[in-house]
C-alpha cells in the first residue's frame, strides 16, 4: 500500500504549544503536527518536525472514548458503560473529527479513529504525547486499513438521535453493522427504525430493541463474538479470503484473557497489538464453522489478520 | 410438629409451585461420560456425618486441628468401611494421581474451607503416595485464596493455585469445555471450565462449606463444584431472578467433573445461615461443628438443606424455600426476613434428575458419628 495513503489515514496531532516543546515532541517520536496558524508560523524553521496550519472550525468534536464502570449506580446488568464513538464515525464518514483527550487515554482515541478509517485530529496534553506517539508508531506500518467493513446488519440511518443511540448500543454489543441506504441482500438483517418490526416506540427502550435485533439476527449468524470481557469492541474489515479483526480495549487497564470467534474457517493468522511486540493468538482452532482464538493480553488496540 | 415433619413440609411445598423455566443450554465438552463416574460414585445415596463439640471453639473461632484430623479419619473410614486411613483413602486416590482440592473461599477470611480440614486432606492424599507437587489447593479468585494462607498449613511443594490471577481473566479456563446459555440477553454467553480441572487433574476432592446462599438457597457440594469450576457464572442472577435452579446441576454434570470428583468433604465446622455465600456479619455465622463425607453431592446437599433450615427456624427467619415477593428486597442491609433473590434450593433436586445423586431423604443412608 502507498505509504502516503497510510499516513493520510493516521490521525493527526493538533498541538497548540510553541517551538519550545519541540524536544517533548521529538521524545514522543512525533514528526508532524497541525497547529493554529499563528502557532504554526512560530514553528517555521524547527528541524525534524513539520507543521501544518489547521483550523478546528467545522470539525465534529467527539467525546473521550472510555469505560464508565458505574459501580455506585443501580443497573439492570453488571456491564460497564462504554463511551465509543463508532456510531459518530460511521454516521458521518466524510466528516473531519476532533478529539481532545488528555493523558494516556489519547492512545485509544487514535486507535479508534484509525480502526474506523476516520479523518481525525487529536489534541492532547504533555502527558498524552508519548502514548500518542507510541500508538501512531504502532499504527503506521499496519497495511490494509481501507478494506471494506464486514457486517451482519445493514442499518438505514434516518439521522435521528434514536437511531444514533441504537447504533451506539449495537456497536457496543459487537453486533456488526454498516450504514446502508437501502436493504442489502448480502447482509443478514436490515434495521430501520419505524419499519420491519422496529418501531420508534420500541426505541424508547434501546436495550430491549437491541435484544430484539440480536434475536432476529441469531447468534449463530454473527460474524464476530467476543467472550470473557465486556470492555472490548470488535470490528471486522476484509476482502474475500482475508479478514482483519480489530479489537479496541476501552478500559484504562489491559484486558487479560478474552476469546474471539469469527464466523468462517481461516487456518492462517498474524497478529499485531499495541505495546506487545510478541503478541500471538493462543488456543487457535477452527471449530463448528468458525475460527476461535484466545488473546491473553490486550493493551489498547490489536489487529488479528485471518486468511484462508 | 417435630423438626423432621417441618422440614419435610418445607421441602415438599415448592413442588406445588411451577417449575422454573429451564434456559436453553448448549454443553460443549470433548470428554466422554465414563461408565462408572466418580460422582455420585460408589457410595451413591450414602453419607457420613461426624460431629465433635471440640472441633471448633465458637467464641474464638479457632479450630482444633487434632480433633479435625480424627473427624476426617472417622468419616472416610466409615464411608469406605475400612479400618485404616490409608486403605480408606486408597478408594479414591492412587499415587499416580494429580489431585485438585476444590476449596471454597468466597466468604474468606471469615468462613472458608478450614485450613485444618484442607491440611488433613492433604496429609492423607500424600500418605496415599501422591507427591506434594501433584496436589493443588485451588479456587477461582486469587484475593480470596490468598487471604486464607493455606500455604502455612500444608506441606511445602503443595500448589496453592488461583484460576483468575487477574480478576475476570479467562486465561485459566478451557476454551473448548463450556456451557453456553443466554439468561438475560448478556453478550458473553459462555461459562468455561477451569483448565486445571479438564486438563491437569486426574482426581478432585470437593471441600465446600455449610452456607445459605442468597440465590441458590444453600451452597454446598454442587454449587462449589459447579460455580467454583466455571467462569462467568454470576450472570445467572439479575434483579430478583436466579437461574441457579438448573445452572448449578448443568455445570456440575459437564464432563470431566463427574468423572474426576471422587470425594466430597463438606466442612461444617462453622456455617452461614443468612447473607451467604459471604460472611461479613458475624451474627449470621453459626457452628454446626460437623463434617459430612460422601461421593454423592446431592445426598450431602440434601442434608445441608436441613442444617440451614433448622438454624433459620431457630432464628425465626423465613424458609429458604420461601418464594414470597413480600420477602424480596433488592437493596439495603442484611435482614433475615428479606433476601435479594428468590432462592432456588431445589437446584439440588434438579441435579438429582441429571443423575448426580439421591435427593429423596428416605433413600439417603446417613451414618452419624459423634466424637
Amino acid at each position: 500500500m502507498n505509504p502516503l495513503l497510510v499516513a493520510l489515514l493516521l490521525p493527526s496531532i493538533f498541538w497548540t504549544e510553541g517551538p519550545k516543546t519541540a524536544p517533548t515532541l521529538r521524545d514522543a517520536n512525533i514528526q508532524h503536527i497541525l497547529a493554529p496558524a499563528p502557532v504554526a508560523a512560530q514553528w517555521k524553521g524547527v528541524t525534524g518536525i513539520s507543521v501544518e496550519p489547521a483550523d478546528l472550525t467545522g470539525m465534529v468534536k467527539l467525546p473521550v472514548p472510555r469505560v464508565d464502570y458505574r459501580i455506585n449506580e443501580a443497573s439492570a446488568s453488571q456491564e460497564p458503560w462504554i463511551y465509543s464513538n463508532g456510531w459518530h464515525l460511521m454516521r458521518q464518514p466524510s466528516a473531519r473529527f476532533y478529539y481532545d483527550v488528555p493523558g494516556p487515554a489519547v492512545a485509544l482515541a487514535a486507535a479508534e479513529a484509525f480502526s474506523y478509517s476516520a479523518n481525525a485530529v487529536i489534541h492532547t496534553d504533555a502527558e498524552g504525547l508519548k502514548p500518542l506517539g507510541e500508538m501512531l508508531t504502532f499504527l503506521a506500518p499496519l497495511d490494509r486499513p481501507e478494506d471494506p467493513v464486514l457486517a451482519n446488519i445493514g442499518f438505514i440511518d434516518d439521522g435521528s438521535s434514536q437511531s444514533g443511540e441504537l447504533m451506539n448500543l449495537l456497536i457496543r454489543r459487537n453486533l456488526l453493522l454498516r450504514i446502508v441506504s437501502q436493504p442489502d441482500p448480502r447482509l443478514d438483517l436490515t434495521v430501520r427504525l419505524g419499519a420491519g418490526g422496529y418501531s420508534k416506540a420500541e426505541a424508547a427502550d434501546p436495550n430491549k430493541l437491541e435484544h430484539q435485533i440480536r434475536s432476529d439476527l441469531t447468534d449463530a449468524k454473527r460474524l464476530l463474538r467476543i467472550y470473557g470481557t465486556s470492555v472490548v469492541i470488535g470490528r471486522l474489515t476484509g476482502t474475500p479470503g482475508h479478514v482483519r479483526v480489530h479489537l479496541l480495549n476501552y478500559s484504562s487497564r489491559p484486558v487479560t484473557g478474552m476469546r474471539v470467534r469469527v464466523l468462517g474457517e481461516y487456518p492462517h493468522h498474524t497478529m499485531a497489538a499495541s505495546g506487545l511486540p510478541s503478541a500471538s493468538p493462543l488456543d487457535y482452532e477452527i471449530v463448528n464453522g468458525g475460527t476461535e482464538f484466545t488473546i491473553d493480553k490486550l493493551n489498547t488496540y490489536g489487529v488479528v489478520d485471518l486468511s484462508r | 410438629m417435630d423438626r423432621r415433619t417441618f422440614l419435610q413440609i418445607a421441602a415438599a411445598s415448592p413442588l406445588l409451585a411451577s417449575e422454573p423455566a429451564i434456559p436453553n443450554y448448549r454443553i460443549v465438552s470433548r470428554y466422554p461420560k465414563p461408565a462408572h463416574p466418580a460422582m455420585p460414585g460408589p457410595y451413591r445415596g450414602h453419607a457420613v456425618r461426624v460431629r465433635s463439640a471440640h472441633s471448633i471453639d465458637a467464641a474464638s473461632g479457632v479450630e482444633n486441628a487434632s480433633v479435625v484430623r480424627q473427624m476426617l479419619s472417622a468419616g472416610v473410614r466409615a464411608l469406605t468401611r475400612e479400618t485404616k486411613d490409608r486403605d480408606a483413602w486408597s478408594h479414591f486416590i492412587s499415587s499416580s494421581d494429580i489431585v485438585g482440592i476444590k476449596v471454597n473461599c468466597s466468604g474468606a477470611p471469615n468462613i472458608m474451607s478450614s485450613p485444618e480440614v484442607v491440611a488433613g486432606i492433604v496429609e492423607n492424599v500424600m500418605a496415599a503416595g501422591v507427591p506434594a507437587p501433584h496436589i493443588y489447593v485451588y479456587e477461582r479468585f486469587l484475593g480470596q485464596l490468598r487471604s486464607v494462607h493455606y500455604d502455612r498449613h500444608v506441606a511445602p511443594g503443595v500448589n496453592i493455585q488461583a484460576v483468575e490471577t487477574s480478576r475476570g481473566s479467562i486465561a485459566g479456563y478451557d476454551p473448548d469445555t463450556y456451557v453456553e446459555a443466554d439468561f438475560f440477553g448478556e453478550d458473553d454467553t459462555r461459562s468455561n471450565m477451569v483448565r486445571l480441572v479438564s486438563q491437569t487433574f486426574t482426581k478432585i476432592i470437593n471441600v465446600p462449606n455449610m452456607k445459605e446462599h442468597q440465590a441458590a438457597g444453600v451452597t454446598g457440594c454442587l454449587k462449589n463444584i459447579a460455580y467454583g469450576n466455571f467462569s462467568n457464572v454470576s450472570r445467572s442472577h439479575r434483579d430478583s431472578v436466579s437461574n441457579t435452579y438448573s445452572f448449578i446441576g448443568t455445570l456440575a454434570s459437564v464432563e470431566p467433573i463427574p468423572a474426576k470428583t471422587v470425594l466430597n468433604v463438606m466442612d461444617g465446622l462453622r456455617g452461614v445461615w443468612h447473607g451467604g455465600p459471604f460472611s461479613y456479619d458475624p451474627k449470621f455465622r453459626f457452628y454446626p461443628k460437623q463434617i459430612l463425607f460422601g461421593t454423592d453431592p446431592v445426598a450431602l446437599d440434601r442434608l445441608l438443606i436441613d442444617v440451614i433450615e433448622e438454624k433459620r427456624k431457630q432464628e425465626h427467619a423465613p424458609s429458604i424455600f420461601d418464594r414470597s415477593p413480600a420477602h424480596i428486597r433488592e437493596s439495603g442491609g442484611l435482614d433475615p426476613n428479606f433476601n435479594h433473590f428468590v432462592r432456588e434450593p431445589r437446584h439440588i433436586e434438579y441435579a438429582s434428575k441429571l443423575g448426580l445423586g439421591v435427593y429423596d431423604l428416605a433413600r439417603i443412608q446417613l451414618k452419624e458419628i459423634d466424637l
